[in-house]
């Protein structure tokens, strides 16, 4: 699904979160939103999501406006930094949350929930941890699993908020490739934020560099690295 | 373009829902609590503010201040001194049990009061063994001062305790570890360095156990043998003047104690506000 | 393995404060509670159950119990709704609902016996409108329903604001994201949340309610086998010195509150190893 961001502009109190920003994501790329804390990132992410609203500007997706269409209704899968897993269901439970919270109308018959649960456990290649409640999961088995979560609604597009903070060096390397091979093959539009430059610059067809509230720099990794357009783009990249 | 500014937050209530809300809150509280301690003022001060105040003045009345006064100033410091002491055994060293002791601490709670009074009079009565040898040797413990004190502690026994136990395992043992690294004296340690951090839960605690002490009804009942001028207290009053049907007599002394529970939940308040502060405070190390 | 009992420690005051611990215990709790099992275990299992399977005694438990569980519920769905409003909204007198929680606890049961009682009876405020639509609330269950729910008004609330507090919000926001309603998120996220703090609460609101006197006998009326509660007929053994039968229904109540306190415990231990800590 191809996602447009037109003038978006958002504040919180007195301070400018966003300043009017636009920019277009090509359907099916990875773009990594990139920036020091404060930039806007996880604004402008949370915006997408349907969990904030902008000031003023428009979100379309696939064309159609979507700026004021509920999160209920946006169906985008948003993983959380903290990952946000209920502690109280088991991890089969929490991945059939989205689909078992349907009305009675659109939701799917018991078996088949069953059956894509099952499906998405494979994907992540936790076949087993099914009955096992997120106390008992490892940090990285718990971003596989608020993954799949997120996956399982079908969504239009994946959303994830720094999906790699919370691990360690080793597990975040295995992770980044498991999170690009599940874009590569379910073909979403995947948008996540990130403060590191290495793993954006690494994972993303398109990096959109952040400072302020403001886009300093949108292009492919390669691009950015090469012809850094600003002074603030040159300094954050070379660490 | 859409008015954007009143779309909703996805982890809120509709205004209606919260509107609901509030007015349930607001309407059971108000039911429940605030409706009664506005009928203790208006029948105390029913015949006027002077016929309220006289009816406090005569000779039961005030033996039964004077003797809940003492009552609580015994057993709010022994109290005290035993939710200090058992709080730094639980907290400070670690034994096998200790689950268990902290369940026989909180045994108080799960009895009834009047049970608690029944044990006492088992205990220390003139038939049982202990009792009958106090008796016989000039030291009545039921029916009599001893046993009132006896019986307002079971009830609050926990007070203290419970609300200290939580703050000194948030804080731990490094600062106590260092001071003794440093060479100072235990007692030193305790003072300089333990009761600083732990004041305001203490307080709190002593607050909540000096409501109680005040207010028991159902232990000092049973033990006290509501003799007039002697072991009946603040609360025992009330009853015997309510079922004489001294209406105002009754409610004036209750609105003294009302008077005082209003001022403790002040307090407590004001207490609470400090206490989350320290706890945010030492959070942020 | 052979774990010590004490690990040594270089903590000052090991003794003196395992001493006073041990010794003010035993002398206000353990030993006066043990005097009652002492004298029931002197009395006989036969005799105490003569004294407690006769009508009175059952009626009155029976009552006691039953209004007590009500009330508790009463209390868990009032209390979760309160502590909820308390911390997630902000209105004007907010501050002093929340200090009004805690006047169960400050306010003397006596007053609050004799305070119930003058608006609930049929020539006070409530009692009187209560007369008008046919109703009688105090000298009946009802009066005792409503004094029970008073003293156990703060538990649930205080047990769960905390939890309240703590919960994430990203956690109410995912169960959106994934198409979840408001309702849904409330029914199937944040209430098995607060579930295992609520139900502290009503452990703590039903163990109180059960052992209720003070605030109760003014309301009750006190008709046997109608409104007389067991630890009424405790008092009423003891006035006439029958310290055997006393001691029975002392101990009934005893096991019957330690049985179902133990059903909790057991629910609670189930329902926070599902929870966990993540």
């Amino acid at each position: 699904m191809r996602i447009e961001i037109d003038e978006i502009a958002k504040s919180f109190g007195t301070t400018a979160a966003l300043h009017p920003v636009s920019f277009a994501i090509p359907s099916g790329a990875l773009v990594a939103l990139l920036g020091p804390s404060g930039s806007g990132k996880t604004t402008l992410l949370r915006i997408l999501g349907g969990l904030e609203f902008p000031e003023s500007g428009r979100v379309m997706f696939d064309g159609v406006d979507a700026t004021g269409l509920s999160v209920q209704d946006r169906r985008a899968g948003f993983v959380f930094q903290s990952y946000a897993l209920f502690r109280h269901m088991t991890v089969f439970e929490n991945i059939g949350y989205g689909l078992n919270a349907r009305p009675r109308a659109a939701r799917p018959p018991k078996a088949e929930i069953t059956r894509r649960v099952t499906k998405l456990l494979d994907l992540i290649q936790l076949p087993e941890i099914g009955a096992r409640y997120p106390s008992q999961l490892s940090g990285g088995q718990r971003q596989r699993v608020a993954l799949a979560r997120a996956l399982a609604i079908e969504p239009r597009m994946l959303l994830l908020d720094e999906p790699f903070g919370a691990l360690d060096a080793k597990v975040r390397r295995e992770l980044r490739q498991g999170l690009r091979d599940i874009h590569d093959e379910t073909g979403l539009t995947t948008v996540f934020v990130t403060h590191d430059q290495e793993e954006a610059m690494e994972l993303a067809d398109l990096v959109v560099v952040m400072s302020m509230g403001r886009i300093e720099q949108i292009g492919k990794p390669q691009d950015i690295r090469a012809r850094p357009a600003t002074d603030f783009v040159r300094e954050f990249i070379t660490v | 373009m859409s008015d954007i500014t009143t779309f909703r937050s996805a982890t809120e209530e509709t205004p209606l829902a919260r509107r609901v809300l509030i007015g349930i809150a607001a309407g059971g509280l108000g039911l429940l609590v605030f409706a009664p301690l506005i009928v203790v003022f208006a029948a105390a001060l029913q015949q006027g503010l002077a016929a309220a105040i006289a009816s406090l003045g005569n000779q039961d009345a005030l033996s039964a201040i004077k003797l809940t006064l003492i009552i609580t100033a015994i057993s709010l410091p022994l109290n005290a001194a035993f939710g200090i002491a058992s709080a730094w055994f639980i907290t400070k060293f670690d034994f096998r049990g200790k689950a268990f002791l902290i369940t026989l601490i909180d045994l108080p709670f799960s009895v009834s009061p009047v049970v608690a009074g029944l044990c006492i009079i088992l205990m220390f009565g003139t038939n049982s063994l202990v009792g009958g040898w106090l008796v016989a040797s000039g030291y009545p413990i039921v029916f009599a001062l001893p046993g009132i004190v006896l019986a307002t502690m079971f009830v609050t026994f926990p007070f203290v305790a419970r609300e200290l136990i939580p703050v000194m395992i948030e804080q731990g043992r490094t600062e106590e570890e260092a001071a003794l690294t440093l060479g100072a004296s235990g007692w030193r340690v305790f003072l300089t360095v333990t009761l600083p951090n732990i004041r305001w839960a203490l307080l709190y605690g002593v607050l909540l156990c000096n409501a109680r002490a005040m207010g028991e009804f159902g232990a000092v009942a049973v033990v006290s043998g509501k003799i007039r001028g002697q072991t009946a207290t603040m609360p025992i009053t009330i009853e015997m003047l309510y079922n004489e049907y001294l209406s105002v007599a009754a409610f004036s002394m209750a609105a003294v104690l009302a008077l005082l529970a209003l001022v403790t939940l002040l307090l407590k308040t004001a207490l609470e506000l400090r206490l989350a502060d320290q706890l945010s405070a030492s959070n942020r190390h | 393995m052979n774990k010590p009992l004490i690990h040594r420690s270089p903590m000052p005051g090991l003794g003196l404060s395992m001493g006073i611990t041990i010794t003010m215990l035993s002398l206000v709790v353990l030993l006066p509670i043990s005097a009652l099992l002492l004298k029931g275990a002197t009395f006989g299992l036969d005799n105490i159950w003569e004294t407690v399977n006769r009508e009175r005694v059952w009626a009155a438990l029976y009552l006691s119990f039953r209004l007590s569980l009500f009330a508790a519920l009463f209390n868990l769905v009032f209390g979760v709704i309160l502590a909820w409003v308390l911390v997630r909204y902000r209105f004007p007198g907010r501050r002093i609902l929340d200090a009004a929680v805690d006047l169960p606890f400050a306010l003397p049961t006596a007053v609050a016996g004799i305070a119930l009682t003058a608006l609930y009876a049929p020539n006070g405020v409530f009692g009187s409108i209560a007369k008008e639509l046919g109703f009688k609330i105090a000298y009946t269950q009802w009066g005792i329903f409503i004094a029970l729910i008073f003293v156990g008004l703060p538990f649930v609330t205080r047990t769960v604001q905390p939890v309240v507090q703590e919960i994430e919000h990203e956690v109410e926001e995912a169960s959106a994201t994934l198409g979840a309603s408001r309702a849904h998120t409330i029914r199937r996220v944040i209430i098995p949340m607060l579930m295992p703090a609520a139900l502290t609460g009503f452990a703590l609101a039903l163990a109180r309610a059960v052992g209720e006197y003070g605030s109760v006998i003014f309301i009750a009326g006190n008709i046997p086998l109608k409104t007389e509660i067991a630890p009424l007929l405790i008092v009423i053994q003891l006035e006439e010195f029958n310290y055997d039968a006393a001691s029975a229904i002392g101990i009934a109540m005893l096991l019957i509150s330690f049985a179902m306190l133990l059903v909790i415990n057991l629910i609670q231990v189930w329902s926070r190893r599902r929870i966990g800590y993540v």
